[in-house]
């Protein structure tokens, strides 16, 4: 990989968790789903960046673009229609942002220092692998602080967007050589399930008249 | 010593409810008959291949296809047997029971036929993939196959479209798959450890794993542990990672809860069990581990089974406590607590899926599902009350019926592993077991008829109702009967799975001072 490349892959490393800041923090679902988008669309550069000297990644890079960069985010912007604006999360946002940046630096932190435990790959690669790691981890911890702090369930599906991300990023570093055909079966899989808990949360709306998760409190212990 | 076999089995146990799903979709709204029929063919075909793989199985063959991405081996078999059978029965329970849940004008812009071809449509494609996950050799598809099931059943627990069920599904979706994404980056981890070793793509086969499990770095071992404990623990309904299984059980129409319970949640332990006890011989804090979780899950299910009032919600709790027992199994970690694991693993799929069937034939009649609004109804309904007091008496684990054969197991394999603790703990809970099984079906069968709920009009549930019932109930019995007709299977099965190493001589069958059970010659290593 040349000094270019590994730049690149730096620099888009780390607007991978800007993105997932400001899809955790954009109070205006779609502009959460527009970060999204954002993300998904470093994910294919990161990919393309990456496949110098492993082509395979130029297929996990169209798989990323077609389900991460084009059917997730359509089937956001569709159910946000007419309900752009999220419920109000259960922490404000100086609190939230405060909570997150930290959040954010303690995991980029703890897991560059411990990457190299998982990583195989060696030499001039080692170093990329430990920042891509990071990123992947923190992207993963932002996705699960949206899940368990935001209140809409629309934007709860957008953490979990995030999860899968992080998820993603990793087995660029930790199973570069894993087959199409699983990868393709994990990226299916993300979609299916973003549809289909879109499609629950349009009854949802329908029913309770809101997505405010706080409101489903027709079944208790 | 078992011999690979390529075979076209594993894929046509597979492909067989797939194909049945498109059909269905295809060609159900013409018939509601033709619908049936298939989702009928489907299932049956489905247990017939089941039928055929157990049976090369146990003759030493494990079946491969697909490059060794598919493999059937003893485990496997005794999974895909187990998830076929209760889908079979399900889907025969289906038939009659659908058709009276499901009504014209319940929801705008649906059909009945509309609802019923989705119904069995994502059925067949749920017990298609839960039979994918038993026979994947791929770490990473195991995950996909796993996940699958999770979608496939999705809309099944949201199908009633009120506002409880899709609470229900929202729940059962997103809990379910944040959980399951944890298990993807345990995946990756052993694939990445493993790939490092074996090179290529042959890290991804469990079968080539297994081998080398031991040289994996003991922080990897840790981490990937820990995440597949969350993540196929959650899908197993391991607490505290539990909180949607009550949830999805009680609101999916009750066929689906019995699959939910009966087998889905097996499923999710196999896929827990292939990939954690990889590291068993190695690194045996796993297993104690795996023992604590299993120990807090049967104690918490139990306890939070006994104050419910809703039967399917009681059921649903109950499962808890019982996957509890599975665990304790395999945390125990010999070759014989892996055996009993398995047994009950078994027996709770029958026993549950009973259990289920039954409160769904008291819905059927009663149209209510509050056991302190039920009583009196052993007189007009004497099968499911048979039937009903079968399952109680199997999860409750009183002989003659199966769950006392494996919970006496499951305590002999504790105590000959000197974790007492352990074994006080699961007699101390089965007690509880009892009184929260047996209140319900006094209550419900026995109890003082309530006035107001159905009245005369109450009748028994309709034959393929309770066909599929008495057919769960009479093999309850025979298990409890005549264990011995499943010593070999669990033999087999358990050998494909590693053990922990035990420092001091075992002799799994020992007769002391506190049992004089004795183990038969097929479980003895």
């Amino acid at each position: 990989m040349t000094e270019i490349s590994r730049e690149l892959v730096h620099t888009l490393s780390l607007l991978m968790i800007f993105t997932s800041f400001a899809a955790v923090e954009a109070r205006n679902l779609r502009h959460a789903t527009l970060a999204y988008l954002a993300q998904a669309l470093l994910i294919c550069g990161l990919l393309v960046a990456y496949s110098v000297g492993n082509e395979a990644l130029l297929y996990w890079a169209a798989t990323a673009l077609v389900t991460k960069a084009i059917l997730v985010p359509w089937f956001l912007w569709r159910s946000t229609s007419g309900a752009e604006q999220e419920t109000k999360p259960a922490i404000g946002f100086g609190v939230s942002a405060v909570l997150l940046i930290a959040l954010l630096l303690i995991m980029y932190k703890f897991t560059h220092v411990h990457a190299g435990l998982f990583i195989t790959v060696t030499g001039g690669l080692a170093a990329l692998a430990k920042t891509n790691l990071a990123v992947a981890f923190t992207v993963f911890v932002l996705g699960l602080y949206a899940i368990l702090t935001r209140r809409d369930a629309v934007k709860t599906v957008i953490g979990l967007c995030l999860l899968e991300n992080g998820v993603h990023l990793s087995l660029v570093s930790l199973a570069p050589s894993i087959k199409e055909t699983a990868l393709a079966g994990i990226a299916t899989e993300v979609v299916v399930t973003v549809y289909l808990l879109l499609y629950i949360i349009g009854g949802i709306r329908q029913k309770f008249g809101t997505t405010d998760t706080f409101q489903l409190s027709e079944l208790h212990w | 010593m078992l011999i690979e076999m390529p075979s076209v089995l594993p894929i046509l146990v597979i492909l067989i409810p797939t194909g049945a799903a498109v059909l269905i979709y295809a060609l159900g709204r013409l018939s509601g008959q033709l619908r049936e029929a298939i989702a009928v063919i489907g299932a049956a075909g489905a247990f017939i291949v089941s039928l055929a793989i157990g049976y090369t199985a146990l003759h030493g063959a494990v079946l491969t296809s697909v490059g060794k991405q598919l493999y059937a081996d003893p485990l496997s078999a005794l999974l895909v047997t187990l998830v076929s059978f209760v889908g079979l029965m399900a889907t025969l329970y289906s038939l009659k029971y659908m058709g009276h849940q499901v009504h014209e004008g319940d929801l705008p812009h649906t059909t009945t036929s509309g609802r019923l071809t989705a119904f069995y449509g994502w059925l067949m494609l749920f017990i298609a993939t839960m039979l994918w996950a038993c026979v994947s050799n791929n770490i990473i598809m195991l995950y996909v196959a796993v996940e699958a099931s999770t979608i496939a059943s999705g809309l099944l627990v949201a199908f009633y479209w009120d506002k409880r069920s899709l609470e229900a599904g929202y729940k059962y979706l997103m809990l379910l798959t944040v959980g399951i994404t944890f298990s993807l980056f345990g995946c990756v981890l052993v694939y990445a450890a493993g790939a490092g070793i074996l090179g290529g793509s042959k890290g991804l086969l469990l079968s080539e794993l297994k081998p080398i499990a031991g040289r994996f770095p003991a922080t990897t071992v840790a981490l990937a542990s820990a995440f597949l404990i969350v993540g196929f623990g959650t899908k197993a309904g391991i607490a505290p990672f539990h909180p949607w299984l009550p949830d999805a059980h009680a609101e999916a129409p009750t066929p689906v809860s019995a699959l939910l319970s009966g087998v889905m949640l097996k499923v999710a332990i196999y896929a827990l069990a292939r990939t954690v006890s990889l590291f068993y011989p190695d690194f045996p804090p796993i297993a104690m581990f795996a023992l604590g979780l299993g120990l807090f899950t049967l104690v918490l299910g139990d306890l939070m089974a006994l104050v419910q009032d809703d039967l399917k919600r009681m059921l649903a709790y109950s499962s808890v406590s019982q996957m509890g027992y599975v665990l304790m199994g395999f945390g125990i970690g010999t070759q014989l607590g892996i055996s009993a694991g398995l047994f009950h693993m078994v027996n709770h799929a029958l026993a549950k899926s009973l259990l289920f069937l039954a409160a769904g034939a008291v819905i059927y009649s009663t149209g209510v599902r509050h056991i302190s609004q039920l009583g009196g109804l052993a007189k007009r309904m004497p099968v499911t009350s048979f039937c009903f007091f079968a399952g109680a008496l199997a999860i409750s684990g009183i002989p003659p019926f199966n769950g006392f054969q494996s919970k006496l197991a499951l305590f002999v394999a504790g105590a000959n592993a000197g974790a007492w603790i352990a074994v006080i703990i699961g007699v101390a809970t089965s007690l509880v077991t009892v009184v929260v099984a047996l209140r319900a079906a006094r209550s419900i069968f026995w109890g003082k008829t309530i006035e107001g709920v159905g009245g005369s009009t109450i009748r028994e549930a309709p034959a393929s109702v309770c066909a599929a019932m008495v057919v769960l109930a009479v093999l309850c019995l025979a298990i409890g009967i005549y264990p011995r007709a499943l010593y070999t299977p669990l033999k087999a099965a358990s050998e494909t799975l590693q053990t922990i190493r035990v420092t001091r001589p075992e002799t799994l069958v020992r007769e002391n001072t506190c049992t004089k059970y004795r183990l038969p010659a097929e479980l003895r290593q």
